[in-house]
């Protein structure tokens, strides 16, 4: 989304461009990668996420019921508790807003949620391996400016 | 005549550095408008698919507070009116600054080319 504001012209052949300007869009393309490949790792990490609440929605089952839990106060202080309402679980749906949901319902929930971030996963993934081949490319590039630069100036000084 | 030149250069970089600054604070705007966007469109999608039995609650500081479902759905139109709103409007601020850049630096270039043409073997 950032990079369609940005109108630059992408007209301009790598290979016209000299050493320094090479050397900036190399550093511009390693700061998207980086950017990049940062969204993929949260991306992972909501990911796993929401499937740790799936696998905690299936816990939530009749045979627990009336069963001992411990309710966490905060990160240190459990209270215990008894599971009585084993049919509904209320789902954080984003915003502030909270949902009373059943049990399937909220698998469902979660499990469209995980779909969601995997389809997401894959774009992203793609554009990374594009960034990546662009980079690979730009780089070979400027190895082979700087091998004539060289070769040049020593014909030069000679 | 050099020093003039000088001087001009010195304020027409640091305006260009502080249109710079304004674009890349709107550019974050802008992109925090898209998420919280992208957000409330979520929520949105989320209470087109609710049932009668399906009790809306919404936080407020630390507590859960039950909310009518309407009242829930409406408050979300408007709040995706409101980002809307504001994107149009960061929107026109971007591409004010991006104009505004663009002059500078053109002004920045002309300066420049206008020094180099000054006759260095004076010094």
């Amino acid at each position: 989304m950032a990079s369609s504001s940005s109108a630059q012209p992408q007209q301009i052949n790598v290979t016209d461009l000299d050493v320094p300007q090479l050397a900036d869009v190399r550093r511009q393309l390693e700061e998207e990668l980086t950017h990049l490949s940062n969204s993929y790792a949260q991306l992972r990490q909501a990911q796993a996420k929401f499937k740790a609440c799936i696998d905690n929605v299936g816990q939530v089952k009749p045979e627990n019921k009336e069963k001992t839990i411990l309710v966490p106060l905060t990160n240190s202080l459990y209270v215990p508790g008894k599971l009585l309402d084993v049919e509904h679980v209320i789902v954080d749906v984003g915003t502030g807003y909270y949902v009373k949901k059943t049990r399937p319902q909220a698998m469902k929930h979660y499990e469209s949620k995980v779909e969601y971030i995997r389809t997401n996963l894959e774009a992203l993934q793609e554009t990374i391996q594009k960034k990546q081949e662009n980079m690979n490319y730009l780089i070979n590039v400027l190895q082979m400016k700087l091998q004539q630069q060289a070769s040049g100036k020593e014909t030069k000084v000679g | 005549m050099a020093a003039a030149l000088q001087e001009r250069l010195q304020t027409a970089s640091a305006d260009f550095q502080k249109i710079q600054n304004d674009l890349s604070l709107a550019v974050d705007a802008r992109q925090k408008l898209e998420a919280q966007l992208s957000e409330n469109e979520l929520v949105k999608k989320e209470f087109a698919s609710l049932t009668e039995e399906n009790t809306v609650y919404k936080l407020v500081g630390p507590v859960l507070i039950k909310q009518d479902q309407t009242e829930a759905k409406q408050n979300v139109d408007t709040r995706l009116e409101f980002i809307r709103g504001e994107i149009k409007r960061v929107e026109g601020q971007l591409k004010d600054l991006g104009e505004k850049s663009e002059k500078k630096k053109l002004e920045l270039v002309e300066i420049q080319a206008a020094l180099q043409q000054q006759p260095t073997n004076e010094t």
